[in-house]
């Protein structure tokens, strides 16, 4: 069985952290799930937020950022926006998720 | 025989677009699902959320976003049942067992 | 493989580099959700003969 892989991107800070949730719940049922926040720097996560992400890469899902405050802030893997574009070119499902 | 299509809701601006695309693939034939999630969970609210639950085969909404939005849990909007008020377990189904697949 | 670009907003620079990389070398198709009565017909059609849709912001 293949199993379906899917990325989220985030452009709002007022939609990362429940988009993260959602990635979170694609990767309890049984898919690569990847969340990108992008263009915007979220404050620094709280103690259960950052176990959520913890969950999400035990479950081989990752989040990344296109800015570096959030690399630096909450541990984020770095990524440009040419290497998401390819990134993209790997995924079943790609999300663009709430406003922008 | 026409393709299944599922609808993940993550914007509140989209509903008449959630409303207009779940017309036209039922015109078709289509099977449709829609989950709504986050800001997108005050969309059962808007007085046309009964219709659609009508239309479409299956609605639910993330219901730990709906009460983080302000609602209680027990204030089941028209048209879900309190089992349709659900986790994102119902957006793996879309994505699973639908032919299509678009975000809002 | 067929990608079907859903427009919400214009593109701005980001989107439309992301659309350049994903869809390079592949079958791509666009449709308008800006416009006041968007043809929903037409893009449930166009949902179905894609392989796969994204719905940028």
């Amino acid at each position: 069985m293949e199993y379906k892989k899917v990325t989220f991107m985030y452009r709002n800070k007022d939609y990362a952290v429940d988009g993260i949730r959602s990635a979170l719940g694609l990767a309890v049922e049984n898919m690569y799930s990847y969340g990108v926040v992008m263009d915007t720097e979220i404050e620094q996560l709280d103690e259960h937020n950052q176990e959520s992400i913890e969950m999400l890469r035990d479950m081989e899902g990752e989040i990344y950022s296109t800015v570096p405050a959030n690399v630096d802030k909450n541990g984020f893997e770095a990524i440009t926006i040419e290497e998401l574009g390819e990134k993209l070119r790997d995924m079943s499902i790609i999300i663009p998720y709430g406003l922008k | 025989m026409a393709k299944s299509l599922g609808i993940f809701v993550t914007n509140p601006d989209n509903f008449a677009h959630v409303m207009g695309i779940t017309k036209a693939a039922k015109a078709k034939g289509s099977k449709v699902k829609v989950f709504f999630t986050w800001t997108a969970t005050h969309n059962a609210k808007d007085p046309a959320f009964p219709e659609l639950c009508e239309l479409a085969d299956d609605v639910s909404i993330c219901v730990d976003s709906y009460k983080k939005q302000g609602y209680a849990v027990d204030d089941v909007p028209k048209g879900l049942s309190p089992k349709e008020m659900a986790t994102q377990a119902q957006h793996g189904i879309i994505i699973e067992d639908y032919d299509c697949y678009i975000s809002l | 493989m067929k990608i079907l670009n859903v427009y919400r907003s214009e593109p701005d620079d980001t989107v439309k580099k992301l659309v350049e990389i994903v869809t390079r070398d592949r079958e791509v198709d666009s449709f308008n959700l800006m416009d006041p009565n968007p043809d929903y017909d037409l893009l449930v059609d166009k949902i179905f003969d894609a392989d796969q849709t994204i719905c940028w912001w």
